[in-house]
């Protein structure tokens, strides 16, 4: 029996399972940190224990250093889809709904989810990797002993500031994305910009607004709290931030796909 | 306020790291806690501070601030000096509203002062050097006048002269503040010049207590081995 066992332990299925199991737990332990930190957030924000200095210094760099870059995905992913669909819908005659699908597009979806996308990568990510960082070089140990709350400190100021600006950031994408698919429309099929914008706000209403607002608030704090979490559990040293940065990210584009869902089958569907 | 630690234990997968350990460190008094690396010495400070949880035993530090000074200063990169000394006094809710910019301003002259480190008040920990960061994490942890400091290992990667120095400012510290101390090292300089007791430890329990000036006359053979720095000896390395 005990040479079964032994036998059985050696074998492809049996490293299979375990393999399965073991990031069953990884994943089921990662989402225990982050709903706790929620809700602790949640706590600290509801009671006003905020630390504004932070708050203003995160939101800085949230909303204005990445706006380079988001601007620019935005921008290009509305040429990618104004080049591929402009040009034929003209062709097949239906020139005068290009404004109105690309604003649809681009409202709803792509300006969201793009700005999220340029957010995990430049931001999320290097919050990830500065809080990894101060756990490995225990400066969140000097934190808790001069009796601060690391969340409060640490957690609060990055995820209000992914709520409140993240909207923004989505309001000037989508502009841009917007500008960007008519000039695109203009010099890949002719389109003029009068046809574009006369159709533009045909399918577009307050709803598809709001939702897009909400829904990029939602973004904004999932992925400050998904990177913090991350890296407030750190351990080890360069590796260990080299790790939570990777499930910083990784974490953050799921649950950007997930809330996405979310809010489309609960408004759209 | 002195610290007081009854039959301490703390189990790590397994192992007793710390095993059923128990001592006092009174007011104005300094103790080393000496011993191999992994014998458990910078968990029992991680106990005292609460960054760790005890799996048994007892300790008693009172009301007061305890403030630790870390084996690499762990001052916060992105604050400079002033922010990194007042951050406490800034972020505490109690203490937020009890000081003024200009209060805040004096207090970091004052505690520069102290470390010997006027007129760095705005530069960032990664402009200074590994001395004068521990001096500043010094400034930072008496910021709150704590009942209790606690260094970790704060002579390593030291030169000397730095070493010293830094020595002399535990032995400063001391007398300004009143405060009971825990020094834990390796050095044997930092035992002598700072130093009132010493315990020894091994494999988590504690096999000496003495002054340091009983530690070098050998009558133990584990200090006799720690002092000779000998592989031939009671304690062998634990994997």
């Amino acid at each position: 029996m005990i040479t079964l066992a032994k036998y059985y332990r050696q074998s492809a299925t049996y490293r299979i399972f375990k393999g399965i199991l073991e990031d069953l737990t990884v994943f089921m332990e990662t989402l225990g940190q982050i709903t706790v930190q929620l809700c602790q957030v949640s706590k600290f924000i509801l009671k006003g224990e905020i630390s504004w200095k932070e708050l203003m210094e995160q939101c800085y760099r949230y909303g204005i250093t990445s706006l380079p870059i988001t601007l620019s995905i935005s921008a290009m992913t509305s040429i990618i889809i104004a080049s591929q669909v402009a040009a034929e819908m003209v062709k097949q005659g239906g020139g005068n709904f290009v404004g109105m699908l690309l604003v649809i597009l681009i409202v709803r979806e792509a300006g969201a989810v793009m700005s999220a996308f340029a957010i995990i990568s430049m931001i999320g990510s290097s919050m990830a990797s500065e809080i990894a960082t101060m756990r490995v070089t225990e400066q969140i140990d000097a934190i808790t002993v001069l009796k601060v709350n690391p969340v409060r400190y640490l957690f609060v100021p990055r995820v209000l500031s992914g709520i409140i600006m993240m909207p923004f950031i989505v309001i000037l994408a989508s502009f841009v994305g917007v500008l960007a698919g008519a000039v695109t429309s203009d010099l890949s099929a002719g389109l003029s910009y009068r046809a574009y914008f006369d159709s533009a706000w045909l399918g577009v209403y307050i709803k598809d607004l709001f939702v897009s607002l909400l829904k990029s608030s939602c973004f904004g704090g999932a992925i400050a709290l998904i990177s913090c979490t991350c890296g407030y559990y750190a351990s080890g040293g360069a590796k260990g931030v080299g790790l939570a940065t990777t499930k910083a990210v990784v974490w953050s584009f799921v649950a950007i796909v997930i809330i996405d869902m979310i809010f489309a089958i609960a408004f759209f569907y | 306020m002195s610290i007081e630690v009854k039959n301490l234990v703390k189990i790590y997968d397994d192992r007793k790291v710390i095993d059923n350990v128990s001592f006092r460190v009174n007011d104005r008094e300094t103790l080393a806690i000496v011993g191999f690396s992994g014998s458990g010495k910078s968990t029992i400070l991680k106990l005292i501070c609460g960054l760790t949880e005890r799996d048994s035993g007892e300790i008693i530090t009172g009301d007061g601030d305890i403030a630790m000074v870390f084996q690499y200063s762990a001052l916060f990169d992105s604050l400079n000096v002033a922010d990194n000394i007042t951050f406490a006094l800034q972020e505490r809710r109690e203490l937020r509203k009890k000081y003024s910019q200009k209060d805040l301003a004096e207090i970091v002259s004052k505690k520069l002062e102290l470390v010997g480190l006027k007129g760095i008040e705005n530069k960032f920990p990664s402009e200074l050097s590994g001395g004068m960061q521990k001096r500043v994490s010094f400034a930072r942890a008496i910021v709150t006048e704590p009942n209790i400091i606690l260094y970790d290992e704060p002579t390593a990667g030291l030169d000397p002269i730095s070493s010293t120095l830094i020595e002399d400012y535990i032995v400063r510290l001391k007398e300004e503040t009143n405060a009971a101390s825990i020094v834990v090292t390796h050095q044997m300089s930092t035992i002598r010049r700072t130093a009132d007791r010493v315990i020894m430890l091994y494999d988590g329990k504690i096999v000496y207590e003495g002054t340091p000036d009983d530690m070098l006359k050998m009558d133990n053979e584990y200090t006799k081995q720690f002092v000779t720095a000998s592989l031939e000896g009671p304690m062998k390395m634990i994997a």
